[in-house]
């Protein structure tokens, strides 16, 4: 049975230790590695974003034919594709739109609007959903992921993965709708949906908790197997099996010994659900009426409005950088300290 | 097959089985009112009506053959391009590298944002552009690992041998490698099922998939929410059928799955 916090003598060495380039750690060197990773992230945004537009861009159909009345004239067509600028060549509509993307101009939406304007409060909004449902996610598939792994193989460590596996699958809207039904029609425990205050936020702090759990569920069900698994394959390092011989206590062995070493792989897995915990809050926040991203997308669903959609995905994909970034740097300090 | 592995099939292809014949066993017309609004279960709909009265049952059997049908079309396409690419991959690094590559950036891009890019692009794409998109956003993944269990058999001496005979890439990649990835292609595919469910029913849940008249299971949620405190079951009933498609179909992968265990296998 994998993942034992005993160590396996007949397992090679899992250790991430490499040898040689014992290299001193200068801050020139550590500089560089970031500026590379930095770079190779900045890189990667940056065709993503000329993907978004191309694809945009490549598939039939424009805003202004979108947005269109029927029985318009092809003359109020053009004059209003004029006026979105759809009528530039689009190597200098997508040099304008990346050059404008720096300093914050996400372009037009169908209807007129700057993107930005539509977005800069309900991005916020969705960027505190997101957040807390990372923090809960992170915070659950640790503690179940770490409890599991002090018991391994016993009915407890079946229960929670199985568990686990269960629920990944299910997608965010299932588990809202269950939420409502019976934390909040049933029991009468949580509101069912948001209201709005004045500045824009959601009215109150409990209003957060049923959207939160709904994105928290599936994606805590993926990282405990991401964290089972990591502790698992770290069980088995030399080192580990140094400390158990020693005679540590087992949560001692996990939080001092195993734990470090699993750490990129967790920053990793939490970092992949960043991204689906952004598309989930669009749908989670359409039931709730949430005020966030997914009620900007809701109505640019019904307009056909491509741009909204680009500069979402242009915002989702900077945030997923950043994180990506981040679990790039916890890898690089773990495997650096062990250099 | 063990008798254990059998019954861990099972309930995900009775579903199937279900949810593909449910249109011909529907008692009502899924678009005729039978009953007033969100009435309550009675004698003439079991399950009570929708939102314009009518009967759930039967829409709830007509509405998932197209949700199943597209994700086994997704599936088939993701496996099979990824089985592929990754074949590839292993025999000629460049194109290895360059996959990579590309599901570096495809990461960056989360997949329902990516469906709704595409299908709003592409007005007139309808239930083909759902699943061209879910196809160009699973493959990234699915690639990796096909890649990582066809870089072993690529290494191995007979596959060596007929390169260095001067058999062409093609025939190695589908007469030498592709038949000894089996099993693992097995289960991408169970996974990519799970994965292709998720997001047809997503897109479907924001309207940019099948269009209201249509019965589908992600839909009748969206239409019927409002009335949920009415008759709840036109909205659990369609949660139900989806909830328990995904964890049946997600088990039978999981058993399908060789055991290797180590490493955890990424779904979506």
């Amino acid at each position: 049975m994998a993942g034992q916090l005993t160590p396996d003598t007949t397992a090679p060495s899992a250790s991430p230790v490499t040898p040689g380039r014992r290299t001193a750690r200068t801050p020139v060197r550590v500089l560089a590695r970031v500026g590379t990773v930095l770079l190779k992230r900045a890189v990667l945004l940056a065709l993503l974003l000329a993907l978004v537009f191309g694809t945009v861009e490549m598939l039939p159909g424009d805003a202004a034919t979108a947005t269109g009345e029927r029985g318009e004239s092809a003359a109020d067509l053009a004059a209003r594709r004029e006026l979105l600028g759809l009528d530039r060549p689009v190597l200098e509509r997508f040099r304008d739109w990346m050059t404008g993307l720096p300093t914050g101009d996400l372009g037009t939406s169908a209807r007129g609007e700057k993107v930005t304007d539509l977005l800069s409060t309900a991005f916020p909004n969705t960027l505190l959903l997101g957040g807390i449902a990372l923090l809960l996610t992170a915070l659950v598939s640790l503690a179940l992921g770490c409890w599991a792994a002090l018991r391994p193989a016993g009915r407890l460590d079946r229960a929670v993965s199985g568990t686990a596996t269960a629920v990944l699958a299910l997608p965010e809207f299932v588990v809202a709708v269950a939420l409502v039904l019976v934390l909040s029609l049933w029991t009468g425990w949580l509101p069912a949906v948001t209201l709005t205050g004045a500045d824009g936020t959601p009215a109150s702090w409990d209003m957060l908790v049923l959207p939160a759990l709904a994105l928290t569920i599936p994606q805590a069900g993926w990282n405990i197997r991401i964290v089972r698994a990591a502790l698992a394959d770290e069980a088995r390092a030399p080192h580990v099996e140094t400390a158990v011989l020693d005679g540590l206590p087992p949560h001692r062995v996990l939080t001092h010994h195993v734990l470090p070493g699993a750490l990129p792989a967790i920053a990793a897995g939490l970092a992949t659900s960043t991204g689906m915990l952004l598309g989930g809050a669009v749908v989670v926040e359409t039931i709730f009426n949430y005020p966030g991203i997914g009620s900007v997308l809701a109505s640019a669903v019904t307009d056909r409005d491509s741009p909204v959609i680009a500069g979402v995905t242009a915002l989702s994909g900077a945030v997923i950088t950043g994180v990506l970034l981040l679990a790039d740097l916890v890898r690089d300090t773990v495997t650096g300290a062990r250099r | 097959m063990s008798i254990r592995t059998a019954l861990r099939i099972t309930p995900a292809l009775l579903l199937l089985g279900l949810a593909l014949a449910g249109p011909w066993i529907a008692p009502h017309a899924v678009d005729a009112p039978v009953t007033a609004p969100y009435a309550e279960p009675g004698s003439a709909a079991v399950l009570g009506g929708d939102q314009l009265g009518r009967d759930v049952l039967s829409r709830l059997l007509a509405g998932g053959r197209d949700l199943v049908l597209s994700s086994l079309l997704v599936a088939v396409l993701v496996t099979g391009t990824a089985a592929v690419l990754g074949a590839i991959g292993a025999v000629r690094p460049i194109v290895g590298r360059l996959v990579e590559r590309t599901a570096d950036v495809l990461m960056l891009l989360p997949a329902v944002l990516g469906i709704l890019l595409v299908t709003l692009s592409w007005p007139g794409g309808g239930r083909f552009a759902v699943i061209a998109a879910a196809v160009v956003l699973g493959v990234p993944y699915a690639v990796r690992l096909a890649a990582s269990a066809a870089s072993p058999v690529a290494a191995t001496g007979y596959v060596e041998a007929a390169a260095a005979g001067g058999e062409r890439l093609w025939y190695l990649v589908v007469r030498e490698i592709l038949p000894n990835l089996r099993a693992t292609l097995l289960a991408l595919f169970g996974l990519r099922f799970v994965a292709a469910v998720y997001l047809v029913a997503t897109a479907g849940f924001l309207q940019v998939g099948p269009q209201p008249p249509a019965a589908d299971w992600a839909l009748m949620i969206r239409e019927n929410s409002s009335g949920i405190l009415l008759n709840p079951w036109s909205v659990v009933a369609p949660g139900i059928a989806i909830g328990l498609l995904a964890l049946s179909v997600n088990l039978a992968a999981a058993t399908l799955a060789p055991q290797t265990g180590r490493k955890a296998v990424t779904v979506l």
